[in-house]
């Protein structure tokens, strides 16, 4: 990150012309929360540096309009392209578009499957996927063991979307945390997909609930889904001290529900440190600098004992 | 159309010789084969132990033999959705079509979510504060509902003067409306959720209130429909509308009438909603049009217009809960149940087609 912004610094100093670099950026949806804030933490960021323009598309979950969108950056020559992929198993098409053009290109926030191959002049502004949905997991297995049920533990997994490798990847994280010895006592009833969706994520639980199984935990692929689990529950007079929930995100909503007690935990995933950091990776590439292909911004655990350090971050 | 005429306008009547019962009954038999597949289900799949679905002989946890519980969340699922189903019923029954409803709510809700906000969360200020700074907050919650069902019946009127006086098809009116209004709600807070509504808003759609709206609603509705002018002119349009026209029925009005209603509903919906769930996204209501249309099918609701009932379609947003809890308590794997979702409904469609041709004939 650090090296990176010099980079950038350096590069903005040596070029004196009043060449201002255009970047276009695909986003794979306006109206997702978490694309939000990186999208706002692009723009604003793009806002503070004098020479950079940035055209912001919306790419509406569809993989061929995105397709569209990249070729049409190309046709109006901008100088760099950020790409928030749609479907990560489709940034072939986009990596070959850019790079016959010679045009850079950034991914971000969603690992692009030809992440091993990409060509020179690209790169790929992330977090860790693995590191989200294990560290909620782990912090969920630790917070039973803690309550005494190291002798078996019953949870659900409330699942994204299944097209997406975030949600795929944080179930697999759950999976893999609840195989190791540590905390193989958790038994997982059921897994579904609430679509990220409070709503779905509310009427999924409540429907869990009726089949009269008790459980101990909820494992969220994301906040919202979290607090639908804890609407629905508190709905049906479960007691929250009872019952761990954990997400992944550290969204608004999700801080003021580990305030009041609800939430157990959830994952900060710097949204706008990626989406600033994209725009750092793409206005470098552009002047001709070099950047690292992969650039990481790590996650960070979200508990009562720290949440003061998050409330200002997403 | 010979079939048509055979029902009389406004599809409640129909002849007592061919027929056998209202095409409600149809509707509700498949309901309650639906039911007792999952109940059999239930008993032969080896991982379910013989559980119930509707039943819990386990008299520790209610005082009914019935699960009280599954049966609430099967209600309460789909109530939301059916408020708009209601509207979407009479615009169908009219000849019409309202694609526009799903994105509507999520515009809707952001715009009175904005209206019911909090201005203190634990003392804090609220941190998902529309307008942060110089907004008006902890308004009274009719304020929240009179913005929502003049945005509802603003949009409405859009889309019923356009598909009435210009004479666009209304699957393009309304399809052009279905973006504007995902527009509208991404536009209002630069696609920023909006939560913590004020405790009066936040009882408008807490615990079972949607279904108690949905009910109150429909049974509005259903009285409409069959008792009044409003909907004895609902029907005649979609039968005939030229037939309608030379009997003396104010067709262009009726149908920004009708389109209105709808909105209004959707708007209504949308504050249920987003009440339920104490926030608001600019992605709210995905595929709830295509969910209300389909409600309004699987009841019986002929998307040539004319025929159809309010009862259909309290009905069809029954079959679409049991189906959708039916899924959950069989634990059938996510990847499936789209599939299934859609088998459903068009194999129910099928059977009442198929019904009404021999009843017919």
């Amino acid at each position: 990150m650090k090296k990176t912004f010099i980079a950038a610094g350096i590069a903005a100093l040596m070029t004196t012309s009043a060449m201002a670099e255009t970047v276009g950026v695909t986003i794979a949806r306006f109206d997702d929360n978490f694309l939000t804030v990186m999208r706002n933490g692009m723009t604003e960021y793009a806002d503070t540096l004098a020479d950079v323009d940035l055209v912001v598309e919306d790419a509406q979950d569809d993989v061929a309009r995105q397709l569209d969108q990249i070729n049409n950056f190309i046709a109006s020559g901008v100088d760099a392209i950020i790409v928030n992929a749609v479907d990560t198993n489709a940034t072939e098409a986009m990596t070959q578009a850019a790079a016959s053009a010679g045009v850079p290109l950034v991914y971000v926030n969603r690992q692009p499957v030809n992440m091993d191959t990409l060509p020179e002049g690209q790169a790929f502004v992330a977090s860790n996927e693995i590191e989200s949905g294990t560290l909620a997991a782990f912090e969920a297995c630790q917070l039973l063991r803690a309550a005494g049920l190291a002798g078996g533990a019953n949870g659900y997994i409330l699942m994204g979307q299944l097209s997406n490798q975030a949600a795929v990847q944080r179930t697999k994280d759950v999976d893999d945390v609840i195989g190791m010895d540590m905390c193989n006592f958790i038994n997982i009833i059921d897994r579904q997909t609430a679509e990220w969706s409070r709503d779905r994520a509310a009427d999924l639980v409540t429907n869990w609930i009726s089949s009269g199984e008790d459980f101990d935990v909820i494992f969220a692929n994301n906040d919202e889904m979290a607090i639908g689990a804890i609407n629905a529950m508190t709905a049906a007079g479960i007691d929250m001290g009872d019952v761990v929930v954990v997400g992944v995100d550290a969204t608004q909503d999700a801080l003021v529900a580990i305030a009041n007690g609800d939430l157990d935990a959830t994952v900060f995933q710097d949204a706008a440190g990626q989406g600033s950091g994209s725009v750092d990776a793409a206005v470098a590439l552009a002047r001709g600098e070099a950047v690292d292909q992969q650039v990481f911004i790590p996650f960070q655990l979200v508990t009562p004992a720290n949440l003061s350090d998050f409330t200002d971050r997403n | 159309m010979a079939n048509q005429t055979q029902h009389g306008i406004g599809g409640l009547t129909y002849d007592k010789s061919k027929r056998a019962w209202p095409n409600e009954a149809n509707v509700f038999i498949a309901l309650v084969l639906i039911i007792l597949a999952f109940e059999a289900l239930g008993q032969i799949l080896p991982y379910m132990d013989g559980q119930s679905m509707l039943f819990d002989f386990n008299l520790n946890r209610d005082d009914t033999i019935l699960n009280m519980a599954r049966i609430k969340i099967i209600i309460l699922q789909v109530s939301i959705i059916g408020i708009i189903a209601l509207g979407v019923t009479q615009v169908i029954v009219s000849g019409g079509i309202d694609l526009s409803s799903g994105p509507l709510v999520g515009a809707a809700a952001m715009i009175v979510m904005s209206f019911g906000q909090t201005a203190l969360v634990n003392g804090n200020p609220n941190p998902s504060a529309a307008f942060a700074g110089d907004w008006a907050f902890d308004l009274p919650v009719i304020l929240p509902i009179l913005v929502g069902l003049a945005f509802g019946a603003f949009i409405g009127s859009i889309n019923g003067s356009l598909i009435a006086y210009t004479r666009i098809p209304p699957f393009i009116a309304t399809l052009g409306m279905f973006l504007i209004c995902r527009g509208i709600a991404q536009w209002w807070t630069k696609g920023q959720p909006i939560s913590f509504p004020t405790p009066q808003y936040a009882a408008l759609g807490s615990g079972m209130m949607p279904v108690v709206w949905f009910a109150l609603l429909a049974v509005v509705l259903f009285l409409v429909m069959k008792y009044t002018v409003y909907g004895k002119h609902t029907y005649a349009i979609g039968s005939n509308e030229d037939a309608a026209r030379m009997s003396g029925i104010n067709v262009k009005r009726h149908k920004v009438l009708v389109y209105m209603i709808a909105s209004m509903l959707a708007a209504f919906a949308a504050i249920v909603l987003s009440s339920k769930n104490l926030t608001a996204q600019a992605g709210m209501g995905q595929f709830y049009e295509l969910y209300a249309i389909a409600m309004a099918v699987i009841g019986g609701v002929s998307l040539t217009g004319g025929r159809g009932s309010i009862v259909g379609t309290v009905l069809g947003a029954m079959v679409f809960g049991v189906i959708q809890s039916g899924f959950t308590f069989i634990k059938l794997d996510a990847f499936y149940q789209l599939m299934a979702m859609g088998a459903i409904i068009i194999g129910a469609v099928v059977l009442d087609q198929y019904r009404q041709q021999r009843g017919t004939r």
